[in-house]
């Protein structure tokens, strides 16, 4: 006997080929899973090279610089990058998240296969170029030729929070009305994007110098792209001072340090300083600040400046000291212990003086009512009252004036003189602060004090030739300037008039912006200004690490390929998903081969007889499996390509929302469909071999007899009760308690187990996969149980016999159970977390705007600042907003496919709440936490860290602050919120590790159901300048549920592909098991059964495998979720009950079409002796 | 059961010839039989004698000629009538056993009394017959627990479970050993006996034969023997 016959694998060929046909599924669909992820990962990396172009590397900074800085001549493509919002006049729409590119036609040879597009004005045109892509003119409705309006941050030195910063909509907002010149694809150029997202960008190009122009940033950029593939470094970039926003202004003597920022950023000031000590240099930091008025005696001088400075050092001390007389300093002597009180103050703390006297009295009478509790309560809060008075008090200290202020309010040294100012609140509204000062002298204007060079430039004021022509971004009262005011700045513009000691100032006036304007430098020693300059600037330069001041090096290429590996692995998604369908093939092929051999059961009968060894047998039986299941896994790969094609057509259509944007297309990789096929192969080779060892168990004489049932032919051997079976029988039960330890053991210590083994084990899980495997396998046993049954029931009726015909091939009724219930298992617990039920939430909307508002919507006044009409904001009255600053950066939730490495920040406010496990109370107890190391508290969605960063919430997750140091966040949890998309710290934080970031531009909005409507036309037609766009709150929870539940989908239908398979198996086995009981049909017809009667039978006897197979897998499914989750709050009884009833209706109709193929041929014959 | 019934039973085969297509299996054949009768059918293999057995059970229609049992012919019954004729009137022993494997040798026994209403009565009567079979102990066994003669008694008292006027049985002992066998066919005899049935066995057994009250012999589906 050769060890393959060709003849028997020809003979056999119909059970062969549905052994090929189910490897050949098994290996379709592991290989195709495989495939599936290859696709998505290749598209994902096209998607990478495309949007780049030829450009690999990336200097980004928060400012504008000169794009000769960076030194690689060669190859760099300086541009400008830009979010704005456009506005098309003729079609009202708008388009919000735009990249406003600024070009040259150097950029565009990045993309070698692109013409360049037309982006200079024609003569006929009336205003400027842009260039838009497809996705934006489908957007905005528009074509070539046609005008926009584009809305875009205006670039400014001074941030827009700072007293001096602008914040007036009108100059806050740059717009530029030009004319599409040209519309690119959204290819190439078309999806050049920094940002990794699968999702079409809106680009909008405009020619370089027309954006510098606008932005009055002349021949500076904000980002220079290369496609050299050195990564760019520090060595690269010839830094200057300018380079920083700093600038030097250099006298005879001494040089001035300051800011184009206006404040000099306390990194920039320290290191000056620290340069300065190094090398011996004197210092003298100044802080310049504006005063509104300045008032002694019932006298006020309007707008002055105000130095603070070191007021005991150096040669201000001096002229202090020479200026001072013996007369001013016993006059100043007597005063310096009086309490620096405001009028009103004062007349406060002398009212709650007296209140103190009459407690005391009071407490002393006879007949006092009140009691102790009461009186105590009063004494604390006139005790806190003044308390507040006296620290307001403590703000004030000295000040010196110059003659002319000294003189206008007849101040003498030792008087009060009250000082008033603007700041600005933490919700960006001005507010005037008071304090007051006592003067300790009067100085000529001369000398330091008459220094303008201290003083650095007031924006919209230092150039001005009248204060009447002052344009500044606080309001002024014009009102209160005097002539002699006037001539003051004729002759000595912003000179000082007065002075306070620089730690009062820092104390009064600084703030995230920075804590000095000026710092002026002397010389070194042995040195002339010239050379302690030159010195000061290269020691300086060496101290200070580009991405300390706003400059990014960013590898584009390298970075967005491993970003393009993706945040989720749909390979091992849809194989992990796929592996139950190769436990279903393995099942079934283990059944079906064993059909082909109990075929032949005559065969093996009689080569055993005539001494042909089992070992021999076997191999012959395997070999043969092996050459089925290799035709097998050839048809497989055709089938994975197939399969693929098929899930990534779900993906672009029924899938979508999985992936946003329909862009992945098909990539094989030999590699993915070598491993799809060897698993596979693997998979059904151990399966058949397991069918092939069991030859042994058989008798010879049996399988001479024809005897099929390799089940009752063990059970007869059982029921001999050798000592073998009965070591057997001991081992199973010994299992059985070892199991039942084991699951008693993860349903208590789950917790335990979870903590010690890591967050990746989830508690729910443990107890998911428990309960999962107790029920489902407890329902098994049951069956198995009532299988081998020996019990002969009382009654014996039609229903009985035909349920009792189930235990024919016990094998094989298990199998189709096996199948059937590990499906609809699996369908009812990945179906109970669907969410059918629309998502709740207390807010509205969402909205988010591209550029940041600084006024709050939930004032009067903030609302007018924006430009609501007084109807709007009496109606906006009824929402309540929450506002965030953000940190721009990439979204984290399951929206985004690259994986992503920056999330983007959000600054929370501390009313906020966040959902139903973190109230705003529990916010603000989380965020005022003290944290070690400079550890800041967040909060991030559990799912998005774990499934989209791959983060364990238990381990801080480092990000970069504004100076380039790593910021640690220390991670809290939440779920199912509407900040699947962030990470989230308190504003507090933000504003301290992120300064330079300003305004708001994420919201969250409450407002009354029935206003909704109207509310979010208001605001998107007011704010459409800033690109503010809303979204139902709902909607965007349910955009994350869209996802998940497309995950769920994607899940349910490859478990429904492995019920169809269950259901093949169950009809396969139906058909098989009419043929083989051909005999005992034909005797039941004999004995007076009508065929209908049988097909009746046949049919109960397959509907109870799958009722039994069905009703165990949704016990266990719907245990296993009241088991781990604890309940079954949005359990989706509609959509689940419709998908088990189409799964048992395909069953019946299998089985119907099973069974009355099966009885047509004729019965009767088989009952002939002859 | 216990109570003998009147032997009223009666087959009468006349001209009666059966063909499958071009072969010609059974060969104008008449005869008449009546109740308490027992019948051999010999022949050489392929001769027709099954066949003849399983026209005279209603389970193939003759293709010439007409047979009446208790003076009615059953072929001009509808489908459901004739079930229920066969089921009630005649009963079967093949050669092979065809029990149920899943079942009980009781429920196996009880298997025909399924096919129609219940009879309350039917267990009972199950039981009675498993003792006359000499089964009682075996009753709650599997048909792959018991012997071959063991396994034939079964399915001599499943075939009685209806009190068959008529029952036909089709090489009852081909596949037993000669103890078997005449432990088989004195049970049949017994119960023959006792039921006053009609008996018609097929065998190839001639020394089995010549216990029969009537042997029919019959050669390329013609009656040679007619005693």
């Amino acid at each position: 006997m050769r060890k393959f016959s060709w003849n028997a694998f020809k003979h056999f060929w119909q059970i062969h080929l549905t052994v090929a046909l189910c490897t050949a599924v098994a290996t379709g669909v592991l290989a195709g899973a495989l495939i599936v992820g290859d696709s998505v990962r290749g598209s994902l990396r096209s998607l990478t090279t495309e949007r780049l172009g030829a450009s690999q590397h990336a200097l980004l900074a928060d400012h504008f610089f000169q794009p000769d800085l960076f030194q690689r001549k060669p190859n760099k493509v300086p541009t400008i990058l830009l979010n704005g919002t456009i506005v098309a006049p003729q079609t009202q729409a708008r388009a919000s998240k735009v990249n406003i590119v600024g070009v040259t036609d150097d950029f565009f040879t990045l993309w070698q296969a692109d013409t360049p597009p037309n982006l200079n004005k024609t003569p006929e045109q009336p205003f400027n170029a842009i260039v838009i892509n497809a996705a934006l003119q489908n957007e905005l409705n528009v074509q070539v030729g046609d005008t926009l309006l584009v809305n875009m941050s205006q670039a400014a030195d001074i941030h827009p929070e700072f007293l001096l910063g602008e914040r007036d909509v009108a100059n806050a907002i740059q717009s530029l009305r030009l004319v599409i010149s040209d519309i690119i694809p959204t290819k190439n150029a078309g999806r050049f994007s920094l940002q990794a997202h699968q999702s079409l960008p809106f680009n909008a190009f405009i020619a370089l110098p027309v954006l510098q122009k606008a932005l009055g940033q002349m021949d500076k950029v904000n980002a220079v792209l290369t496609t050299d593939t050195d990564a760019i470094s520090a060595a690269d970039l010839s830094l200057t001072l300018e380079s920083f926003g700093l600038r030097i202004k250099t006298d005879e003597n001494h040089f001035d340090l300051q800011s184009q920022q206006y404040l000099l950023k306390p990194l920039l000031s320290e290191t000056a300083r620290t340069v300065a000590a190094e090398n011996r240099i004197p210092t003298f930091p100044t802080f310049t600040y504006l005063a509104n008025t300045i008032r002694a005696n019932d006298k006020v001088i309007p707008y002055s400046t105000i130095v603070a400075l070191p007021i005991d050092e150096g040669e201000f001390a001096k002229l202090l000291d020479m200026h001072t007389t013996e007369a001013q300093q016993l006059a100043y002597e007597r005063t310096r212990n009086i309490m620096l009180f405001t009028d009103a103050d004062e007349k406060e703390f002398r009212r709650l003086e007296t209140e103190i006297d009459r407690l005391r009295r009071q407490r002393r009478a006879p007949g006092n009512s009140k009691t102790a509790k009461q009186q105590r309560d009063e004494a604390n809060k006139i005790g806190h009252a003044l308390h507040t008075l006296e620290e307001r008090a403590k703000r004030g200290g000295d000040i010196v004036l110059n003659t002319w202020a000294a003189e206008d309010l007849s101040a003498e040294v030792g008087d009060r003189i009250i000082v008033s100012y603007y700041s600005v609140s933490a919700d960006e509204e001005y507010i005037i602060e008071t304090v007051v000062f006592r003067l300790k002298g009067i100085l000529p204007i001369a000398g330091i004090a008459a220094d303008r060079g201290i003083i650095p430039e007031f924006p919209g004021i230092h150039d001005t030739t009248d204060m009447s022509d002052w344009d500044s971004p606080f309001p002024i009262d014009y009102a209160l300037i005097r002539d002699k005011d006037e001539a003051y700045w004729d002759a000595y513009k912003a000179t000082p008039k007065a002075f306070i000691p620089l730690k009062i100032g820092k104390r009064i006036w600084q703030n995230r912006f920075g804590d000095l304007t000026s710092i002026r430098l002397g010389i070194m020693p042995d040195s002339d200004i010239q050379t302690t300059r030159t010195h000061f600037e290269t020691e300086f330069l060496k101290k200070i690490q580009p991405e300390q001041v706003g400059f990014q090096f960013l590898s584009l290429r390298a970075d967005g390929l491993q970003a393009s590996a993706g945040a989720t692995d749909f390979g091992m998604l849809f194989g992990s998903l796929s592996g139950f369908i190769i436990i279903a093939v393995a099942l079934l092929v283990a059944m079906l081969f064993r059909v082909g051999v109990e075929q032949r059961s005559r065969e093996i009968g009689i080569l055993q007889a005539v001494g042909y060894p089992l070992a021999k047998i076997r191999r012959r039986f395997l070999y043969e499996g092996a050459a089925v299941a290799g035709i097998g896994s050839l048809l497989g790969c055709l089938l994975a390509v197939g399969y693929a094609k098929l899930m990534i057509f779900g993906l672009q259509t029924w899938w979508l929302p999985a992936i946003g944007t329909p862009f992945v297309a098909l990539h094989v990789n030999p590699t993915s469909l070598l491993s799809g096929v060897l698993i596979a192969l693997a998979v059904v080779m151990v399966s058949i071999r397991i069918t092939v060892q069991q030859l042994g168990e058989t008798s010879t004489t049996a399988l001479l007899a024809g005897e099929t049932d390799f089940a009752e032919i063990t059970r007869t051997l059982q029921a001999k009760e050798t000592e073998s079976s009965k070591l057997l029988s001991i081992a199973k039960k010994i299992a059985a308690a070892i199991a039942a330890v084991i699951f008693l053991f993860f349903v208590f210590f789950d917790k335990w187990f979870s903590d010690t083994f890591g967050p990746w084990i989830e508690e729910p899980m443990i107890d998911f996969m428990m309960f999962t495997l107790g029920i489902i396998g407890g329902g098994w046993d049951a069956f198995n149980r009532w299988l081998n049954s020996q019990r002969v029931p009382k009654r014996l009726n039609r229903i009985r016999f035909a349920l009792k015909n189930a235990a024919r091939q016990p094998g094989r009724s298990r199998t189709c159970v096996t199948t059937i219930s590990l499906a609809c298992c699996i369908i009812v617990a990945v179906g109970a977390n669907r969410h059918d039920a629309p998502p709740e939430t207390e807010y509205a909307f969402v909205a988010e705007s591209a550029l940041p508002l600084h006024h709050s919507l939930n004032t009067p006044d903030g609302r007018f600042e924006l430009g609501f009409s007084d109807k709007d904001s009496e109606l906006l009255r009824a929402s309540e907003v929450s506002p965030f600053r953000v940190l721009p950066g990439e979204d984290v939730s399951c929206l985004n496919l690259y994986q992503p490495e920056k999330p983007q920040i959000l600054g929370a406010p501390d009313a906020i709440t966040f959902s139903t496990v973190l109230d705003a109370l529990q916010w603000r107890t989380l965020t005022s936490r003290h944290l070690e190391d400079g550890r800041v508290p967040a909060i991030g969605d559990a799912k998005s860290l774990r499934w989209i960063l791959h983060h364990n919430p238990d381990d801080d997750f480092v990000i970069q602050d504004a100076f380039g140091k790593p910021l640690r966040l220390e991670l809290e949890t939440i779920e199912n919120s509407l900040f699947q998309s962030q990470l989230i710290i308190s504003e507090a934080n933000f504003m301290k590790h992120f300064p330079n970031q300003s305004g708001y531009q994420f919201f969250l909005i409450k407002t009354p159901p029935a206003l909704r409507a109207e509310t979010a036309q208001v605001l998107e037609k007011t704010l459409g300048d800033y690109g503010f766009d809303l979204t139902s709150a709902s909607e965007r929870l349910a955009s994350y549920r869209a996802v998940e539940n497309t995950y769920i989908s994607t899940f349910q239908s490859l478990g429904g592909l492995g019920v169809l398979l269950g259901t093949f198996g169950l009809a396969l086995v139906l058909f098989r098991n009419i043929i083989e009981r051909r005999g005992e049909l034909a005797t039941l017809r004999a004995f007076g059964f009508r065929r209908r009667l049988l097909a009746r039978m046949l049919f109960i006897e397959s509907c109870f495998l799958l009722t039994v197979g069905m009703l165990i897998g949704i016990v266990a499914g719907v245990v296993a979720i009241l088991g781990s989750q604890g309940g079954l709050p949005s359990f989706p009884w509609v959509s689940l009950t419709i998908t088990l009833l189409f799964i048992f209706g395909f069953g019946i109709i299998a089985n119907a079409i099973a069974v009355a193929v099966a009885l047509r041929s004729p019965l009767l014959s088989t009952l002939k002796s002859e | 059961m216990e109570q003998r019934r009147e032997a009223t039973a009666s087959i009468k085969v006349s001209n009666l010839s059966k063909d499958f297509g071009k072969v010609e299996v059974l060969r104008n054949i008449s005869f008449d039989v009546t109740g308490g009768t027992s019948v051999a059918i010999t022949g050489p293999s392929g001769s027709g004698k099954s066949t003849l057995l399983h026209v005279i059970g209603t389970l193939e229609d003759p293709s010439i000629g007409q047979i009446e049992i208790n003076n009615t012919n059953p072929f001009t019954l509808s489908e459901p009538e004739l079930a229920q004729y066969r089921n009630s009137v005649i009963g079967f022993v093949f050669q092979e056993h065809h029990l149920l494997p899943q079942y009980s040798v009781l429920e196996n026994v009880l298997v025909p009394t399924l096919a129609f209403k219940r009879d309350p009565s039917a267990p009972q009567r199950a039981q009675q017959l498993l003792r006359r079979v000499g089964l009682t102990d075996r009753q709650t066994h599997r048909p792959g627990q018991l012997s071959g003669g063991e396994r034939q008694r079964a399915a001599i008292a499943r075939a009685l479970i209806n009190q068959p006027d008529i029952l036909l049985c089709d090489e009852p002992t081909g596949n037993l050993d000669t103890a078997t066998t005449e432990t088989i066919a004195n049970l049949l005899f017994e119960l023959h006996n006792a039921e006053k049935n009609i008996l018609i066995v097929v065998t190839h057994n001639l020394t089995l034969a010549s216990r029969f009250d009537r042997h029919l012999q019959l050669v390329d589906g013609k009656c040679t023997i007619h005693t």
